[in-house]
């Protein structure tokens, strides 16, 4: 372990580190653009330099590699001033587009300008212009004048997506981002994780594009249901002091977006675009009143006849969740005892055209507890092949099942949360919560556990799973 | 002092590159003698003794560039030589290359033997026509003689080569830059370290030379490093081949001993400045250094100490004059847009300054120049100073300052009057 | 391109095994050389033949000066404008060839016989000014000789 000195201070670095990593590590900030933990090194920002003791002038600190008793200085007069420096040319060609760009509020540009800047240009030159809203994909769009050019997103796709989509063409202050001309950028199932990783308001999500200023958003945990993998997500909504009085209320209940959370045991800093698009799969039209055949009726009344059906069942079939969170599986299972023949269901397949699974986060299995489901309940659902015919109740937990292959005579419970024609020709319809209206954990399919934390409040017509079971088969109350 | 020649040794006829020409005034004895009678790093020692630095630019030492390199470490190791020749102003490898590529190949396989290459490549920029003719012609006939390929006269030295043709990037004269492209890629210089000797070429370890410097290797080999060392200077040994043009009476490339006073180079051996006017300024090295004035070269000679003690350097041997009359202005925009349009644009100081001191420069030639231009070229160009990942950023700014330096009055003269005080000339002014 | 891999095959012979991606440039200048610039279908053909990205081929086909993906005139005229060549007239000489061909540098004549550019320093200032026509240096230029040139070209 080498020791080196920062700002005269005794640090106790790794042999394979930069001096710009063992700062970091020891709580130093060295500000820096095109550095990133996950790729490799550019050097080429040029911000993160640093003055050796002894020397006159500044040098990169992400390609200086740490030597035994090296001596830095992060925050001298000349370190200030050349910093002032950086910042002059990276901002010399930037537009002050502040007022009117997506990134503003989390702008690594912004930030260090008020830093280490925060002085007009010095330039009586126009401005270089070149192109803006360049589509890049059919989710990113481009702004080449904010772009200062670090290369990270290029980067991206080659060493963690391998998509190869990105490159710069041209040359010189003429240099422009550009995906490859066969859309590959398209096909690159983590391309927005470049949106993630730009550090100034170049690469900007089209979806997300002018919803909302970031500091009007707050940022919920939760964890990707899309597939076995569980990435840890922050899904972003507005915070209640910023409701927008002047729009249908439901505006300010709504995912803005989805962005990764940080987990080293699960996904590192990067989701899939399929986690970004977790709107289209918690905001699809909701099931919010409980039925029987179809005819509306109270909660209430549902619950109890649910529970009247399960006591009088002789051979009750139960097609469980692989969406249930952890605790309302383990509900289901204290609950009914092993009153139910119960088997695990796969809710979603892969959509047709869906990517399956690779080396980096996506699993074929396109649920997010199958794992749990599995170790309570050993049995799966095959849906080739019927049920047993003398099964008299279903209970559908969750969706995925084919009506088709219900027995003929078989009464169904069904518990779901999105409006579906198959609701209203359930003997009992109970409409249920999702994720984002409660607490709980996910098991992904290398037994990580993971928490999510609700965004929203649930509506009173809806149940929740886990406290549901309890009064489904309340009156028999024996235990397994 | 004398003028011992080493490279420039016969008259160029019209076969005189060619490979009987060649081996009829003694080439490949030296690569004879070494495969018979020498190990690989004896020929490594002799290269070391002869003190010999780099002649692209640089002027780092060949011995300590190579001895980085463990030629029996079982890595491919590779040898590239840099035949881009892009800084304005240096054609003197040019000169090689059409009229003594025989010498650069067999230099060549002479570093390469000290090396362990199996692999070497001549990286040539691509708008050379006839010097890439000569070079590939004299690959094919220093194949067909046997001194490529397989068991090299009859030794176990094996070594292929590469002509690897750039295709218009100064960018790519830079040796990191050069490898990207070798590469297939952009030319992109990359940080160090690692050096390329460390890593190099597809990440293995690679010796860059220049051209010229490597041309020197036959000799040192066929007569020892220490008869080398005694040749120029001590602190500088060996020759330099010169190219200079511009206002001067005699342009062409010249062979001097390292030392040679600067004076009597430019008023004797190359007739002095065209039309016999009085010399305004003079480039020694090629643009990237420092412009020097008629007085300063007095008590100069032609070697970098000498140069260092004036604030400027040898740098890639390409010297420009400069005659009295010629608009300084005019001749820094020129430089400008030339280092605008080559940076590669892969770090800010360049990518951002290079464009900047272009339009700055453009403005005050279009007289709309304001007082504080000036201030603002000295900072920019201070900005680049030891702060980007290849070295074109500072040559930028050592032109630039060069030039204020010299000539302030000429820009505050035309910032203020709108035109220029000598006309705008650049081509040299006919005698009045 | 596919008329050349014959040719890029004994070029890859001497190349060490893993350097596919080093053959990029050498078939590049081939294909312009043969066709005269680099087409679409060129750039797809290399995908398959070398296995390099294809965005390598299109970030390299615009950085380099040299390579084009569009055609220029039959006779390609690029006249240095850099520090010697500029000592000695070469502004004249771009000048003059404008005149003579009536178009600016950067364009092409209407009938499609000549493209005229100015391109940086070619490593000729010796024998300034320099003018390139179709590759060949063609070195201490004067009107006269421009004068020549186009006469022969037209």
């Amino acid at each position: 372990m080498p020791e080196i000195f920062i700002n005269g201070q005794s640090v106790q670095a790794e042999r394979d580190q930069s001096i710009l990593q063992a700062a970091l590590a020891n709580g130093f900030y060295i500000p820096n653009f095109c550095w990133h933990p996950e790729l490799s090194i550019a050097g080429n920002c040029r911000i993160c330099a640093v003055q050796v003791e002894g020397r006159s002038w500044a040098e990169i600190a992400c390609n200086m590699p740490v030597v035994e008793g090296l001596r830095v200085l992060t925050d001298s007069d000349v370190v200030k001033a050349y910093r002032k420096s950086i910042m002059q040319l990276l901002t010399l060609n930037h537009p002050v587009d502040c007022g009117i760009c997506d990134k503003a509020g989390e702008c690594k540009l912004q930030d260090y300008h008020y830093k280490f800047n925060g002085s007009p240009s010095v330039s009586r030159d126009a401005k270089v212009h070149a192109t803006k809203f360049h589509p890049l994909s059919q989710r990113i769009v481009l702004d080449n004048e904010r772009c200062i050019l670090c290369s990270r997103c290029v980067r991206f796709t080659r060493e963690i997506s391998k998509s190869y989509a990105l490159g710069i063409v041209q040359r010189g202050d003429s240099s422009l981002v550009r995906c490859a001309e066969d859309h590959s950028l398209d096909a690159d199932p983590y391309s927005d994780n470049i949106v993630d990783l730009c550090p100034v308001g170049a690469l900007l999500s089209r979806p997300f594009l002018y919803r909302a200023r970031v500091w009007y958003l707050k940022p919920t945990r939760s964890v990707c249901p899309g597939c076995a993998r569980g990435c840890s997500v922050q899904i972003w909504h507005r915070k209640p002091e910023w409701k927008l009085n002047a729009l249908d209320a439901r505006r300010n209940v709504c995912i803005e977006r989805v962005t990764p959370l940080e987990n080293p045991e699960v996904n590192g800093p990067w989701i899939c675009n399929k986690g970004r698009d977790l709107a289209q799969i918690f905001e699809r039209p909701r099931a919010e009143q409980a039925m029987q055949k179809g005819l509306a009726v109270d909660l209430a009344a549902a619950i109890d006849s649910a529970r009247r059906l399960v006591a009088a069942s002789r051979h009750p079939v139960a097609l469980v969740s692989s969406w249930g969170s952890n605790e309302e599986l383990e509900a289901f299972k204290a609950a009914q005892g092993a009153r139910f023949d119960c088997l695990v269901k796969q809710d979603w397949e892969p959509q047709p055209g869906e990517w399956l699974d690779d080396d980096l986060l996506i699993r074929a299995d396109k649920n997010p507890n199958t794992a749990a489901a599995r170790a309570l309940f050993t049995h799966t659902y095959d849906d080739t092949r019927p049920l047993d015919a003398d099964t008299d109740l279903v209970l559908i937990w969750g969706e995925g099942f084919d009506f088709a292959r219900l027995p003929a005579g078989a009464r169904t419970i069904l518990l779901n949360s999105y409006l579906q024609p198959e609701n209203g020709h359930a003997d009992v319809f109970i409409p249920i919560s999702i994720q984002t209206e409660r607490r709980g954990h996910y098991t992904n399919f290398e037994g990580v556990v993971s928490e999510f934390e609700p965004c929203f409040a649930k509506r009173a017509s809806v149940a929740d799973a886990e406290t549901l079971f309890a009064s489904l088969f309340a009156s028999e109350g024996i235990p397994a | 002092m004398a003028n011992t020649k080493l490279l420039m040794t016969f008259p160029v006829t019209a076969s005189s590159h060619m490979l009987a020409a060649y081996r009829a005034r003694g080439g490949y004895g030296a690569l004879e003698k070494a495969l018979r009678e020498m190990k690989p790093e004896q020929v490594a020692a002799e290269v070391n003794a002869s003190g010999i630095q780099g002649r692209g630019g640089a002027a780092f030492p060949m011995g300590r560039k190579w001895a980085v390199v463990h030629p029996m470490d079982g890595q491919p190791h590779y040898l590239c030589a840099n035949a881009d020749e892009g800084e304005p102003g240096t054609f003197k490898d040019r000169w090689i290359l059409e009229y003594a590529p025989h010498l650069l190949l067999e230099s060549m396989l002479l570093a390469a033997y000290a090396l362990q290459v199996r692999h070497a490549f001549v990286y040539i920029r691509g708008e050379f026509d006839q010097p890439y003719r000569r070079l590939a012609a004299a690959v094919e006939e220093a194949y067909a003689a046997g001194y490529f390929g397989q068991r090299i006269l009859g030794s176990d030295f094996a070594c292929d080569l590469v002509v690897s043709r750039g295709a218009g990037s100064y960018v790519c004269g830079e040796a990191s830059a050069l490898l990207s492209s070798i590469e297939g890629k952009r030319g992109y210089p990359r940080n160090r370290p690692p050096r390329l000797t460390v890593r190099g070429l597809y990440q293995k370890p690679t010796v860059v030379n220049n051209v010229e410097t490597l041309s020197n290797i036959a000799w040192i080999v066929a007569n020892g490093g220490a008869a080398f060392s005694k040749v120029g200077m001590a602190k500088e040994p060996g020759t330099r081949l010169i190219s200079i043009s511009g206002h001067i009476e005699r342009p062409g490339v010249y062979e001097i001993e390292i030392g040679h006073p600067f004076a009597r180079f430019i008023y004797e051996d190359c007739g002095g400045v065209l039309g016999g006017r009085a010399l305004k300024g003079v480039i020694p090295g090629g643009i990237s250094t420092k412009i020097l004035t008629a007085s300063d070269i007095g008590p100069l000679t032609l070697d970098n100490a000498s140069l260092q003690t004036a604030g400027s350097s040898m740098g890639s041997g390409g010297m420009v004059v400069i005659a009295e009359g010629t608009c300084m202005v005019r001749l820094l925009q020129v430089l400008l847009r030339f280092y605008h349009h080559e940076s590669c644009g892969q770090c800010t100081p360049c990518r951002e300054g290079m464009g900047w001191l272009h339009r700055i420069i453009d403005r005050i030639v279009a007289g709309d120049g304001h007082p504080e231009d000036i201030e603002r070229l000295y900072q920019i160009s201070a900005w680049n100073d030891g702060t980007t990942i290849c070295g074109m950023g500072d040559a930028a700014g050592y032109a630039t300052s060069g030039i204020l330096n010299k000539f302030r009055d000429e820009f505050e003269y035309y910032i203020e009057h709108k035109r220029s005080r000598c006309n705008g000339t650049l081509e040299c002014p006919k005698s009045s | 391109m596919q008329h050349l891999i014959p040719e890029f095959e004994q070029l890859r012979k001497r190349y060490p095994a893993t350097f596919a991606s080093s053959l990029l440039l050498p078939c590049l200048h081939r294909i312009q050389e043969d066709r005269g610039y680099v087409a679409d279908s060129d750039i797809d053909g290399l995908v398959e033949y070398l296995g390099v990205p294809r965005i390598q081929i299109e970030e390299v086909l615009s950085f380099y000066g040299q390579l084009r993906r569009k055609p220029v005139g039959r006779c390609h005229i690029q006249a240095c404008r850099n520090l010697s060549c500029s000592l000695l007239g070469a502004e004249r000489i771009v000048d003059h060839l404008s005149r003579r061909l009536g178009i600016a540098p950067g364009q092409t004549t209407a009938d499609g016989r000549f493209t005229l550019s100015t391109v940086e320093c070619l490593a000729s200032c010796g024998t300034a000014p320099v003018v390139m026509v179709d590759g060949t240096y063609h070195e201490s230029m004067t009107p006269e000789k421009i004068d020549a040139l186009i006469e022969a070209r037209s």
